[in-house]
């Protein structure tokens, strides 16, 4: 993470709107600076950290553009792993039994008859280690002291920039407020992130799709300004370039600004996420499933699309991403929902039923896991239908329910254009902010 | 359904009230659930009550902590604590600086006996705390801060970190002591205390905010911990903690290899500096300009980077080191504490004269031991970066060596202050070692004169 002081001078403010100074990712003297920088680190492999602080000290010299030559710097500080040298014993209790004799110096006198060398000789010898080992264990606790042992990923020139970029946007997002987000697709990390960073959100489905979501804290209806959760939305930014289609406004309060500005950012952005997106299955379950509805119900030889995770259930106070949507094909407004229930940890279970139960949702069908020791009846006041399978879901069976749901929520396919549409996004938003609600990934 | 309250990231929230429902005044509807800030706690009680509402936010527990300490209280203390008491344990004690605040915090602690969080403004202060709670209560105390979290029914923490540790833990204390109160109305500052469901709240500080100074944040220190409950002026306890000392100045001289680096850089310091009138044009916010400058000017950049050189020559100049080795020679039998602002220093006098050292690299433990060491003799000095400026408790210590003048002169005098209580009647003394004909001089000039004005002159 930059600190303030690397972040600040790359801010610009025209009126309330906040705008940062980034790097061009295909500059080559950048590119040069990222590559020196990442040789020099490097080379320090085995050094001290101290020792590396003094090498980029004088590389920077007299450089004029010193903050960005240090923002770099920090980004590969920061990932790389310095760690402490073994010492014959515990720093700290060397330290106490030899500083029982300072003040020493280096020659004797009065009050001081032994001197620095003959104190360290004999507490050297009362441990059975040589002098020099004294010296090099002394406050080999410090950060200073530690040695690089790892100089983390393998970066790129190009890499570097990027995440320098990425990195100057997460700064700014420290002095934000609040934000709000808007996001047409592929939202099911969003809820994880939103989850992971304990962050509160209001969803409000939008028309035509996607969401509008606020983001911020419990406090921050009674402390408008507070910066509290500048840390966690800072964190939460690489979740949201997941996403394909999406806009931010931020509410941010830098250093020099006197009141409130915006920054503002969408997906044509060039910033890369470097975390990941949670790969297609989850589970193998989920990917048999998938396989085997391609093989044999796909394309056209159903009536129904399969797709993963499109749709997003606000549930009381927390969210569900349903593995699959079926869609029917003919008539895209009958939707199925499928949530496959596997292999998990009991406690995951319970909350997954309580979910389910507050969700009280007609088009849900789930999938259970028979081994499980879930038991029928706690399904039993679901709207939801339920399948209990043993060793995977049996496709015939699970499409044959697929049918009578839709026909008994959505009526009879024959004449779907005379339906009413009906909606099926939940009417009222919803918060997340219960600190007891779930998550739909085990942390 | 019944209805319920929890707690919640510093708010209160009711579960299972309808939107429609009108609980009492603090409670806003926000998003569909009627919310407010943890500190409201005590005044929503007989709502909770006549509404039958379940509560469910109270995580505290008794501390069945033993008083350790067999230190009797002064009068002014027993009457501040009975005042405290009587207002239902919220409100604020108004003593002067070194009459013994933290003593009173312990004896609060040990009342209530129920999970308590204490709420200091440094990190230095809050090893202090640590250290004295340990010895108070000879039990596992807890500490809060960006470099250690460890959160146990009886912990310290820093304004700082109080409102994450509020977030996630506000519910788990009964009591909060907020030490310096008069910090509260700082913009940042307050958010802890309003986070804080802590129904029993105790202020202590020696300079209670007037009612204009409270303004500029967005609280008021009376609705966040109660009003003043107590006050003892320095007139009412003359004699009982003043302390005596002399002070020295120790003037030494650059080599000549330094001098000459030192006029090198200092004329192209100030060379820049005054060519660019940045003083007069920018006045006490000329250096930020020259900061700024420095991203965008060579010359800038050279001039700045000659200051820091500058500075790092003044910290560790030889002449420094050999007054302090005579200093040290000198008194060899006295319990000695140096000071220097720079932490490469400290760590270079600790490894030479093998000392302990206290910066804030030093976790609170070994802080604790150095400094019991210090009292007990194990330890004759310690050397110390700016972290034991305030409020810093280290009785034994009779000479105080400062390493270079940089600091502001209220910091200056704090240090004094702090360093000289008075243990019989033996006289201290602080020394200032200061390199002539440099920057440090004309600073230890301006010192001088403003404490010309002050109590300790």
């Amino acid at each position: 993470m930059l600190t303030a002081d690397l972040v600040r001078p790359r801010l610009h403010l025209r009126g309330s709107e906040l705008s940062i100074d980034m790097l061009e990712e295909r500059d080559p003297c950048w590119l040069q600076s990222a590559k020196d920088l990442i040789d020099l680190l490097q080379e320090q492999a085995g050094q001290s950290q101290t020792a590396w602080d003094r090498a980029l000290e004088s590389y920077v010299g007299e450089r004029v553009d010193y903050v960005v030559v240090r923002g770099l710097a920090k980004i590969l500080t920061d990932a790389a792993t310095f760690t402490p040298l073994a010492t014959p014993l515990p720093p700290i209790q060397l330290r106490e039994r030899l500083f029982h004799y300072g003040p020493v110096f280096t020659s004797p006198q009065l009050f001081h008859p032994q001197t620095r060398y003959e104190v360290m000789k004999s507490v050297a010898d009362e441990l059975s280690i040589s002098s020099e080992q004294v010296e090099t264990t002394l406050f080999a606790d410090r950060p200073a002291t530690y040695l690089l042992s790892d100089a983390g990923p393998q970066w790129t020139p190009a890499g570097l920039l990027a995440r320098y970029n990425l990195e100057l946007a997460r700064g700014v997002l420290y002095w934000a407020s609040h934000i709000t987000i808007e996001v047409a697709s592929n939202y099911k990390d969003l809820w994880k992130f939103i989850k992971l960073f304990k962050l509160m959100f209001w969803a409000e489905p939008k028309q035509g799709g996607g969401y509008r979501i606020d983001l911020d804290g419990p406090i921050s209806p009674f402390v408008s300004s507070t910066l509290r959760y500048g840390r966690q939305l800072a964190a939460f930014l690489p979740a949201l370039l997941l996403c394909e289609r999406w806009q931010m406004h931020a509410y941010v309060r830098p250093p020099q600004a006197k009141g409130e500005t915006i920054y503002r950012l969408d997906h044509t952005c060039a910033l890369r996420s470097h975390f990941k997106s949670s790969g297609t299955f989850d589970s193998r379950l989920e990917a048999d499933f998938a396989n085997e509805f391609e093989q044999k119900m796909g394309g056209k030889r159903g009536h129904w699309r399969l797709t993963r995770e499109s749709e997003v259930l606000l549930l009381g106070d927390t969210v569900m991403v349903p593995d699959f949507v079926l869609v029917d094909t003919k008539d895209e407004n009958r939707r199925i929902l499928l949530e496959l229930v596997g292999f998990w940890h009991p406690n995951y279970l319970r909350r997954k039923v309580e979910k389910v139960h507050a969700a009280n949702c007609a088009h849900l069908l789930l999938l259970v896991y028979k081994g499980l020791n879930v038991t029928e009846e706690a399904f039993q006041d679901a709207a939801s239908q339920v399948i209990f399978f043993q060793q995977k879901p049996v496709l015939k069976e699970v499409m044959e329910t697929v049918e009578e749901m839709a026909e008994r929520i959505y009526g009879p396919r024959t004449k779907p254009e005379r339906r009413s549409k009906r909606r099926r996004t939940p009417k009222h938003s919803r918060s997340g902010d219960d600190p007891a609600a779930d998550d739909q990934i085990p942390l | 359904m019944s209805k319920s309250v929890y707690y919640h990231g510093g708010t209160l929230v009711l579960r299972d009230v309808d939107a429609g429902e009108r609980p009492p005044a603090p409670f806003k509807l926000i998003r569909e659930r009627w919310r407010c800030e943890g500190y409201h706690y005590g005044s929503i009680q007989p709502y909770l009550q006549e509404q039958d509402v379940r509560d469910a936010v109270p995580r505290w527990q008794p501390l069945n902590l033993h008083l350790q300490e067999m230190r009797e209280p002064h009068d002014y203390q027993v009457e501040a604590l009975a005042a405290w008491d009587q207002a239902e344990r919220r409100g604020s004690i108004v003593l002067p600086t070194g009459a013994g605040k933290t003593f009173v915090a312990i004896q609060a602690i040990s009342r209530v006996n129920r999970s308590t969080v204490v709420v200091a403004p440094t990190i230095d202060l809050l090893h202090q705390w640590y250290a004295r709670l340990v010895n108070a209560f000879a039990a596992g105390v807890g500490v809060y801060y960006s470099g250690e979290k460890k959160v146990l029914p009886l912990t310290v923490t820093t304004y700082h970190s109080a409102g994450d540790l509020m977030a996630e833990y506000g519910n788990a204390f009964k009591l909060v002591i907020f030490d310096e109160v008069h910090h509260l109305p700082a913009p940042n500052w307050g958010e802890a205390a309003l986070m804080a469901p802590a129904p029993l709240r105790l202020g202590l500080t020696a300079t209670y905010p007037e009612a204009h100074e409270q303004t500029p944040g967005r609280w008021r220190v009376d609705d966040l911990v109660g009003p003043i409950v107590y006050t003892k002026r320095i007139e009412d306890l003359v004699g009982q903690q003043l302390a005596h000392y002399r002070t020295q100045r120790l003037r030494i001289d650059l080599t000549q290899e330094e001098r000459a680096r030192y006029d090198a850089d200092y004329a192209l310091y100030t060379g820049f500096v005054h060519s660019r009138h940045l003083q007069r044009h920018h006045g006490p916010a000329w250096l930020l300009e020259l900061m700024r400058l420095s991203a965008i000017d060579p010359q800038a950049r050279r001039a700045l980077l000659a200051r820091q050189r500058l500075l790092q020559l003044l910290a560790s100049c030889e002449g420094k080191f050999t007054a302090l080795e005579a200093l040290l020679r000198e008194y060899a039998s006295e319990r000695v504490l140096i000071f220097t602002e720079h932490n490469t220093v400290v760590y270079d006098i600790a490894r030479r004269h093998l000392v302990p050292a206290i910066t804030h690299e030093t976790n609170a433990a070994e802080r604790k031991h150095i400094l019991d060491g210090f009292q007990t003799g194990h330890y004759r000095v310690i050397v110390t970066s700016k972290v034991l400026n305030e409020g810093i408790d280290v009785p034994e210590a009779k000479i105080a060596i400062v390493l270079g003048g940089t600091s502001g002169a209220r910091e200056y005098i704090q240090r004094l202050g702090r360093v000289l209580r008075k243990v019989e009647n033996r006289q201290a003394a602080l020394f200032e070692v200061i390199a002539r004909k440099t920057i440090e001089e004309s600073k230890s000039q301006r010192r001088r004169r403003q404490e010309a004005g002050s109590a300790y002159g």
